[in-house]
């Protein structure tokens, strides 16, 4: 029981460390708070006149468009592939992430830690001024059933570890290519597109819905972001969370085998 | 402590084709040639001992040190660090021992120095007694309060290498692999770590693998030297026997007075030459000093000259260049039968 609370205790400082780390380039942040209005406003303009446009009821009113592209600002840092990653891929690169296993340390807990740790920055730094700011200039929906306030942390912060997930997968492919900006721009593609980032699912044609259904990108936004809005109730809340989970497990999993190889084959770049 | 026998690593390196279609083709087939890293290598290391583990680039030294740490995993042979087998107890074996790579920091990158050193208090969980100890003592010795709020990315090399090595020894580790420690450093800097090292292995038997290409390290700090050559081991012994041995040869210069095309002198080897300025080194039991200038006056006429005996730089060149020579005269002279070690091991 000690061993395990002390080994906790090592990874949190790991994610405590990567929040101040990147406490450092604070300036750099509110350039990308500029950044984040900026496209809320793109997404906001876009949507006001394709709803004033329409003509049939739709899934979603327009104020609840409004909050849910606001929520993807908010968390949008929290997403895997965008912004700034850690400077553990470029350790792969290089290869001197090979020195990390001089340490006694899990390598894919270490990273997962330092995911966590810039999630938390952002979602402090970034995620909570553009929150407070879009609530005083926009209608923003905010949920007053406790369960649901309650479901919507739980699958917010599965959501952040799938991203962590992801990432350390993706990126793993450093390990082979050395350079992941192909995968990682293919990836970010995908991931835009079936988490809902770009268009809400609920606005798909549904044989469209039904693939996103099947693949687990939707754990990152679409899950999360419809139990914020209600769209998810009751027991489905419990599937969705569950479905995320599996998610998680299953991208930790890939990310485990795929850096495990990876680490085997290293070494040959750099002395 | 440290234990190596037959130790082999085999690289495949992969063929890269060329062009758009190469590489689509890489997908599907590649073909790979495979490089022997380090081939055989056997030695043993005493605790509190420090080694100069020596070889030109590209020897085989990283990769022993990476097998060493348990980065890398052998194709053949055992290692054994501290009764651990490092690829397989990578986790143990990281707690008992310490690693500085020269070329590269393990400090994280954009925090203060004391930050640093407190996630690896952490890491290594170490006590708190033991911990402030280590820092009130290595401070002392390397002067770290300068810069101990700094973050790592703003510090100079000398001080980024002192944090670093501080670091690698705040758990108190068996061992201690340093790898190119003083790369880059000027004078006083070197001199500041090499006296650290010291003082640390003297004090509290830490032993140490210390990979350089600066001699001067090795003359300070090692009395014991390996080298390697082509991943093969090619010395194993006293720093004191390596030099005894092969300053048998020595080398003399001389500037001619005008430039001769036929400059060969019997029993001396010409290693060097530029117009009239010549180098030629000899074995004194084949010709004497006096002999060979003898010889030279004979037939030419010399502006200057002079002899030298080799530094331990040129000593490491020559045995790099020829280790047949080496082994020979190993055998020769009887203090280490390197023919007979190896069929041994």
């Amino acid at each position: 029981m000690r061993t395990l609370y002390l080994t906790f205790h090592v990874y949190l400082a790991f994610v405590t460390k990567s929040f101040q780390k990147r406490m450092q380039y604070r300036v750099a942040n509110l350039a990308g708070l500029t950044t984040n209005f900026f496209f809320l406003l793109v997404h906001i303009f876009v949507y006001t006149a394709f709803y004033a446009a329409r003509t049939g009821p739709l899934s979603l009113n327009l104020n609840e468009i409004i909050t849910y592209f606001v929520l993807c600002q908010v968390f949008f840092m929290l997403m895997p592939f965008w912004g700034a990653r850690s400077e553990v891929t470029s350790a792969i690169k290089d290869g001197s992430v090979a020195l990390q296993l001089t340490k006694p340390v899990d390598f894919q807990a270490y990273w997962f830690s330092d995911e966590c740790g810039r999630a938390c920055y952002y979602l402090l730094m970034r995620g909570l001024p553009t929150f407070l700011i879009s609530i005083i200039f926009f209608a923003v929906a905010i949920p007053t059933q406790p369960i649901t306030v309650m479901a919507f942390a739980v699958s917010i912060t599965l959501a952040t570890f799938m991203s962590a997930a992801i990432t350390i997968t993706v990126f793993s492919f450093a390990f082979w290519t050395l350079d992941t900006t192909g995968f990682s721009g293919l990836s970010y593609s995908i991931i835009t597109l079936f988490s809902g980032m770009l268009v809400p699912i609920a606005l798909w044609p549904e044989w469209l819905a039904h693939i996103a259904a099947w693949l687990p990108f939707g754990g990152l936004i679409d899950i999360p972001f419809s139990i914020y809005l209600g769209k998810i109730t009751g027991m489905d809340i419990w599937i969705a969370i569950g479905k995320q989970m599996i998610w998680v497990v299953f991208f930790l999993g890939l990310g485990r085998i795929l850096l495990k190889r990876g680490f085997s084959r290293l070494v040959i770049q750099g002395g | 402590m440290i234990e190596v026998n037959n130790l082999s690593k085999t690289f495949k390196v992969y063929h890269h084709r060329k062009g758009f279609f190469g590489s689509f083709m890489n997908l599907f087939s590649r073909k790979h040639r495979l490089v022997q890293a380090v081939d055989s290598v056997s030695f043993s290391v005493a605790r509190g001992e420090i080694i100069g583990y020596l070889g030109p680039n590209g020897a085989g030294k990283s990769t022993t040190i990476k097998m060493l740490t348990g980065i890398l995993v052998p194709t053949s042979g055992s290692v054994t660090v501290n009764g651990y087998i490092p690829h397989r107890q990578r986790k143990e074996n990281a707690k008992r021992i310490g690693v500085v790579f020269g070329q590269r920091s393990h400090l994280w990158f954009d925090l203060p120095v004391q930050e640093s050193f407190e996630l690896l208090q952490r890491i290594y969980r170490i006590p708190e007694a033991q911990y402030r100890h280590n820092v009130e003592v290595f401070d002392a010795l390397l002067g770290l309060g300068d810069f101990f709020r700094t973050p790592v990315r703003q510090l100079s090399l000398g001080q980024r290498m002192r944090a670093d090595i501080a670091a690698a020894l705040l758990h108190n580790p068996d061992v201690l692999f340093l790898d190119e420690p003083t790369i880059g450093l000027d004078v006083v800097a070197k001199a500041r770590i090499r006296e650290f090292i010291q003082q640390i292995n003297a004090e509290r038997q830490v032993t140490v693998v210390l990979t350089t290409h600066d001699l001067d390290d090795v003359e300070k700090l090692c009395k014991r030297v390996i080298l390697i050559d082509n991943a093969r081991l090619c010395f194993d012994g006293e720093l004191a026997a390596l030099r005894r041995l092969l300053s048998t040869e020595r080398i003399l210069s001389v500037d001619y007075a005008e430039t001769y095309s036929d400059i060969s002198i019997p029993n001396a080897q010409v290693i060097y030459q530029e117009e009239s300025r010549v180098q030629y080194r000899f074995s004194p039991e084949a010709i004497s000093t006096a002999d060979l200038i003898g010889a030279i006056l004979q037939r030419f006429k010399i502006v200057d000259i002079s002899v030298q005996e080799p530094d331990i730089e040129e000593l490491i060149k020559t045995v790099y260049e020829d280790n047949l020579t080496l082994a020979q005269k190993l055998a020769e002279a009887d203090v280490i039968d390197l023919t007979n070690r190896k069929r041994i091991s």
